[in-house]
């Protein structure tokens, strides 16, 4: 019993900390972002305001019951991905040895779709056409990035001989190599692929809210939306952590964890704020030309 | 202080602080006012520093911003966007269109004073305001909020037979959406 | 009396009796079948599966009986069958030549038996073209514009039936004998170029109905023409005859053999899936789609079986039942849209889900088995068909595989957008849900499907029996079905099913109850015409459906690989050959005039041309 609500502790401290850094991340970026156009910018801590704000707004409608899931589908697939990523090296984090050990990355793949598909079928039921656009346009571009992102895995899966992403961290730990360096083109294919997993411009096409009144939200306000921002929060914690544990060699300590997701993130934020948007299909293609590129030859590099 | 009957309570404190740091504007870009927002929000004025930001859609809005003359077409959407939106919600009027009709003053076609029609929380005056006006208007709603006095959906709600009323002069042989929450 | 026989006996009898009952006594007919069904099914389950019939006719000695392979795929004809039937109690009740209909179902259903259980290659292409003909009469039962589908579906399987002929017929010449094991064991005496021959012959037979590349085409048409009934047993069983025939080639005509075979098979597979997945997308019917899915999905369980690693094989037939399960729930759901609203057309019908919640729940959770996402059944049959893959050293195929299941996504959501959600709309709202008849099997099928989610076991544990038969060693460990939760690649990495049951059912739970309470009474429901649209008021009348073109961009990002597809190729060959024709019959134009100018033209050449070349 004890253990267990330990357990269950270890998994809420865990999932506050990634609500917090992911918080602050997207604070950051905002901040980044008007310091790169001269603008003030907002503080750092303004997405809390905004999802404590969020929450204390009254909901009064809904469309129907998948509307009423979506963002709790969205939420859960952050929340399970986080639970199946070691946080730091060894696991987890506050006495709760997560269930790292229980899943791979084509399990985490899988599990990181779950969400954006849940968040659809809210869109959907909504019936605004402005949503079903955005979705079809986060689907077809989720073809595009997610193809270069499993070949850079597979790459490293046949060179290293395990899928699981604790096993892939005790082989950084033991060779002392990080993978990002023992498999460069791996690497750059993955980055390219998180560029668009993180939908920021120029591959924003999903919630353009110039082109498409926010896309699959557009009919989502108050604490759906809260829900919403909390979950995209712990996912791009989730993303980033994954990234660097796999590539990255883990982190032993919270500072470390941090210094390493900041500096990951960094590429798809300063790549993004001085990008205009790409066309959808001009979205997806891009994934299918150096992406891919780089993904056919860190395989051949994985090979021989 | 402590036996105040009006003193907010840490919760509703804690609320309108963050109501206040975060408005997600709609800008609805009736009139010629609307071109004043880009300045306002890009390098130069930069309201996103105060917590304004855009919204995209009336769902997710806190902040109407009514940018000029209304001309009773324009009215009705108006009027539908204000009653999507989700509790709390403002409206700032904005120009001397919105509080006298302005320019327009002897139009047949436009409305005069927004606030019969819909509850206006700040009036930003000028002809165009500009955006120092504008910040002001925002800084004025903030402190409106913070004292909790912002209540124009709660006075919309309470006189809502008034203000059918108003807006049915105007809007003749229009199906206005029934109001309810 | 054996039950074999008895199972056989009872299906055909049953065909021939339903046909009759519906000229004389049309009440008792739906009785009939389904009770005709239940015995069958429980003879079936109730079996010593040892049990064996020998017989002799004409001097050839013929033998049937289950091995545990064609057991296991015996128990998805048997379970769909009997679903489908009583599916189809409901949804063709008011149609007419229902005796016909019936009649060739339970015989479609009697001749899979008859594959399974048929050790020898005479019964085995007997039972093959009856399972042929019947479905080729159901797909043709509609009766209107269809015959050049028919034909189709015909042709290629004839061409499939010769190939599987030519086979047999050099089998008996080198063997002299009919027995699969006799065939299987003395295969290896033949020369390599005869073994190469006889494989390719024979995978061109289960291929054309496996719907593999290049022979696929007819499947599309077939599958969305037949009545939703059959097409559920169609797709879900009748194609896993294909799958059952791929599996004896593949572990007991090629094994061992380093040919190419098996990677060329795999490849032609994968590249069937992508394809087909590229085609389902751009459908605008939701059968057509789901036809399309149904070669992908059949692609996939190929790989698996081509792979020819345990797990990967494993992952083959799990995929093979799992696809039975949900594609049978997907045609059955969209036959209920079918039957409620008129069409399955997605450009046309949306916003069901109000209407027919029980048909999406049991569609949702297909899809989702389909889609592959955890914690659903689907996800393990994919999780192992990757896994193997990367194991073996696959990584291109793996590659192929997942394009293949990602742009999956994008049919998966539109098949469920396009029916259930979007606007809803006026000329739907006299929508009802679907009779509890057709809901039952669906609503068990999709329960099946999230069981396999936790209990892998419940469908791995007679797998692994199969798999001893083909040749494979026992490497699931020695446990209840219930416990086995715990899946294992060769490289020791694992999914632990339950952690990720619990996980997300316990996330799921606490925000839903969270974000249900919260300002729960001042929440109520709106219609779909209450969305922000600029301020405009919709009225019911205002078409706000988007629905066509729903994956242009996509569709213009992929073009370039489906601008030329291989029906065309097929359309163009026989065109050619149409001309060829042409030609020949300007030659023999029936004039004798002109014969007697060929005779004395030929002369000539060969006076003139003889000397030269013949010595005269």
């Amino acid at each position: 019993m004890n253990t267990i609500l330990f357990e269950i502790l270890g998994a809420i401290a865990t999932i506050l900390l990634a609500f917090t850094v992911g918080m602050f991340y997207g604070g950051a970026r905002r901040k980044i972002i008007a310091r790169i156009q001269n603008r003030v910018g907002p503080p750092v801590y303004q997405n809390f305001i905004d999802v404590i704000k969020l929450y204390s707004k009254e909901t009064s409608i809904h469309h129907g019951a998948m509307q009423h899931m979506g963002p709790v589908f969205a939420i859960t697939a952050s929340v399970t991905s986080l639970m199946f990523v070691p946080v730091l090296n060894g696991g987890g984090w506050f006495w709760f040895d997560n269930l790292s050990f229980s899943g791979d990355l084509i399990f985490l793949v899988y599990m990181m779709v779950f969400g954006s598909l849940g968040m659809a079928l809210g869109a959907g039921q909504t019936g605004n056409p402005n949503s079903a656009i955005g979705v079809t346009r986060g689907l077809s571009q989720m073809v595009g990035y997610e193809i270069p992102f499993v070949m850079s895995m597979v790459a490293l899966m046949t060179q290293f001989h395990t899928t699981s992403i604790t096993g892939m961290m005790e082989i950084q730990a033991q060779s002392g190599t990080w993978m990002m360096f023992s498999n460069p083109f791996a690497f750059i294919t993955a980055v390219l692929a998180m560029l668009g997993m993180f939908h920021y411009s120029p591959f924003d096409i999903v919630h353009a809210p110039a082109e498409v009144a926010s896309g699959p939200v557009s009919e989502f306000g108050g604490k759906y939306l809260g829900l919403m921002m909390s979950s995209g929060s712990i996912f791009a914690f989730v993303k980033l952590t994954l990234f660097v544990n796999v590539f990255m060699g883990g982190a032993s300590n919270l500072i470390e964890l941090v210094v390493k997701t900041f500096a990951l993130y960094m590429i798809p934020v300063l790549y993004g704020v001085t990008s205009p948007r790409y066309r959808t299909e001009q979205a997806i293609t891009y994934f299918w030309k150096w992406p891919l590129f780089f993904g056919v030859i860190s395989l051949l590099w994985a090979a021989f | 202080m402590y036996n105040d009957k009006n003193a907010q309570t840490i919760v509703e404190y804690i609320q309108n602080f963050t109501r206040k740091n975060s408005l997600f504007m709609l800008a609805y870009g009736t009139g010629c006012g609307a071109i004043e927002l880009p300045a306002t929000l890009t390098s130069r004025y930069d309201a996103e520093r105060l917590g304004v930001r855009g919204a995209a859609t009336p769902r997710q809005a806190d902040l109407l911003l009514i940018t000029g003359y209304l001309s009773t077409k324009t009215l009705k959407r108006v009027i539908r966007v204000y009653e999507q939106m989700q509790d709390p919600k403002y409206v700032i009027g904005f120009g001397s269109c919105t509080i006298n009709g302005g320019m327009y003053w002897d139009s047949y076609n436009t409305i005069k004073l927004l606030d019969k029609y819909i509850p206006v929380d700040v009036y930003i005056n000028g002809c165009m305001p500009r955006p120092e006006s504008v910040i002001a208007g925002f800084k004025e709603l903030q402190s409106l909020i913070a004292a909790g006095k912002a209540d124009g959906a709660a006075k919309y709600k309470e006189n809502l037979e008034w203000y059918r009323e108003n807006q049915k002069k105007v809007l003749k042989n229009w199906p206005l959406v029934e109001y309810n929450w | 009396m054996n039950s074999l026989i008895l199972i056989l006996i009872l299906i055909f009898g049953g065909g021939i009796i339903s046909f009759l009952l519906n000229k004389f006594l049309p009440i008792l007919r739906d009785a009939f079948v389904v009770l005709v069904m239940l015995a069958i099914s429980y003879l079936f389950f109730t079996i010593d599966h040892a049990e064996q019939f020998d017989f002799e006719i004409g001097g050839i000695s013929l033998q049937w009986g289950f091995t545990y392979a064609g057991y296991l795929f015996g128990i998805i004809v048997a379970g769909l069958g009997f679903l489908s039937i009583l599916y189809s109690t409901a949804f063709m009740k008011g149609k007419d030549r229902l005796g016909y209909f019936y009649m060739n179902f339970l015989f479609s259903i009697g001749a899979m038996f008859g594959i399974l259980m048929s050790r020898d290659l005479v019964s085995l292409f007997f039972f093959w073209e009856i399972m042929t003909w019947s479905s080729y009469f159901i797909v043709i039962y509609s009766g209107k514009e269809v015959n050049g589908r028919g034909l189709k579906y015909i042709l290629f399987s004839a061409i499939g039936a010769y190939a599987m002929l030519m086979a047999i017929v050099i089998l008996y010449g080198f063997i002299g004998s009919f027995m699969l094991e006799d065939v299987f064991n003395s295969i290896y005496a033949l020369s390599t170029g005869y073994q190469i021959a006889i494989a390719v012959l024979l995978m061109i037979g289960f291929g054309v109905k496996t719907a593999i590349m290049p022979v696929h085409v007819w499947a599309p048409d077939a599958y969305s023409e037949s009545p939703m009934a059959y097409t559920a047993l169609f797709s879900g069983a009748l194609s896993k005859m294909g799958v059952f025939g791929f599996a004896l080639v593949l572990f007991n005509l090629v094994s061992g053999q380093n040919w190419l075979i098996n990677e060329i098979v795999a490849w032609l597979a994968a590249i069937t899936s992508v394809l087909a997945t590229f085609y389902a997308v751009i459908q605008k019917d939701a059968k057509k789609l789901l036809a399309y899915s149904s070669i992908a999905q059949l692609g996939y369980i190929v790989v698996g079986l081509a792979s020819g690693t345990y797990l990967g094989v494993m992952a083959g037939i799990f995929l093979a039942v799992l696809h039975a399960v949900f594609k049978g729930t997907l045609f059955m759901a969209v036959g209920a849209v079918e039957r409620q609203a008129g069409t399955t057309d997605m450009t046309q019908v949306s916003g069901l889900i109000r209407k027919m919640p029980w048909t999406f729940f049991a569609t949702l959770i297909s899809i989702i088995t389909l889609a592959g996402i955890p914690p659903l059944g689907g996800f393990v049959g994919k999780w192992m068909l990757y896994e193997a893959l990367i194991t073996s050293d696959r990584y291109y195929l793996v590659i192929m595989i997942f394009l293949s299941s990602t742009a999956a996504f994008l049919y998966s959501y539109r098949i469920l957008f396009g029916l259930f959600l979007g606007q809803e709309e006026p000329e739907f709202a006299h929508v009802k849900e679907a009779p509890l008849v057709m809901l039952i099997p669906m609503l068990l099928l999709a329960g099946i499907s999230v069981l396999t989610g936790s209990f892998p076991g419940l469908v791995m544990q007679p797998i692994q029996e199969a798999m001893l038969v083909l040749g494979f060693e026992n490497r699931l460990p020695d446990m209840d079905w219930w416990q086995l939760t715990v899946l294992f690649n060769t490289w020791g990495d694992k999914v632990v099913l339950q952690n990720v049951m619990i996980s997300i059912m316990g996330v799921f739970l606490v925000a839903l109850t969270f974000i249900t309470i919260k300002g729960y009474k001042k929440q109520r429901y709106v219609t779909t015409k209450d969305i922000s649209s600029s301020g405009e008021i919709i009225q019911p009348e205002d078409n706000m459906t988007f629905q066509i073109d729903f994956y242009k961009p996509f569709e213009r990002a992929i073009w370039p690989m489906l601008k030329r597809n291989i029906d065309t190729y097929y359309t163009e060959f026989g065109n050619g050959l149409e001309a060829f024709f042409d030609f020949v019959k300007r030659i023999y134009n029936g004039n004798g005039q002109f014969y007697a100018i060929y005779v004395m033209a030929f002369l000539a050449l060969l006076l003139l041309a003889g000397s030269e070349y013949f010595g005269f």
